[in-house]
């Protein structure tokens, strides 16, 4: 499986603050991103960061492990 | 003595904040700091709250890997920084960053350098609660 959490705005665009996704080999993050767009498509769209086990990625190709963590993230807005 | 870097709901102590930093070394010359407060007025409209989300995790460690960059960029002899989440209203506090090195340039720059950087990298996300409904921010440039 692979978690995907949302924060702040896209959490409140999704309703949920995690999903967990069935992973099938060779899936990329670009792929991931594509899935849950046709499910979210409002969150999705603000999502400009992403994230894969808590460190910064921004290549769509990126495969991804199963067990993988991904965060797809609206832009930042600490401070 | 507490983290040099931390993510907490509670309120902080400059004064503690600034004399762990002291303490860390007495070739220190300068100290810079930024302490970032809620405003209860944005956009033209009253902020009542504002609430803050965070990927907590990540946001830690990004904060660690920005202090440590900003002690390697600038030769900082030390760097605090302080991040509050949860919901503050307007006055309280939000974020303290405290950069110490031998000259006041370094600290300076570090100070400014860390809170333009921290904004573009560590995932915190805030919703501003006003009478009118509640918003999250767009990023400022």
């Amino acid at each position: 499986m692979i978690k995907v959490l949302f924060f702040g705005p896209i959490a409140a665009a999704t309703g949920v603050r995690d999903v967990s996704v069935m992973h099938v080999p060779g899936v990329t993050l670009g792929g991931l991103k594509e899935m849950l767009a046709a499910q979210y498509p409002e969150a999705m769209h603000l999502a400009t960061m992403m994230a894969v086990n808590g460190e910064h990625v921004r290549d769509l190709s990126l495969p991804l492990a199963d067990n993988s963590e991904v965060a797809f993230m609206a832009k930042f807005s600490g401070g | 003595m507490k983290e040099a870097v931390r993510i907490q709901q509670e309120d902080f102590s400059q004064d503690e904040e600034i004399r762990a930093l002291q303490a860390s070394s007495k070739r220190m010359g300068g100290i810079a700091t930024f302490l970032g407060c809620a405003r209860d007025f944005s956009e033209g409209r009253e902020v009542s709250e504002i609430s803050f989300d965070a990927y907590g995790s990540m946001a830690l460690s990004e904060l660690d890997r920005l202090r440590s960059d900003a002690i390697e960029k600038f030769g900082l002899l030390d760097a605090r920084i302080v991040h509050r989440i949860g919901t503050v209203k307007g006055g309280d506090n939000i974020v303290f960053i405290a950069a110490g090195a031998e000259h006041r340039v370094a600290a300076l720059e570090a100070c400014r350098w860390m809170i333009d950087e921290l904004k573009q990298r560590v995932p915190i996300w805030k919703k501003e609660i006003t009478p009118q409904g509640d918003s999250w921010v767009t990023p400022h440039p």
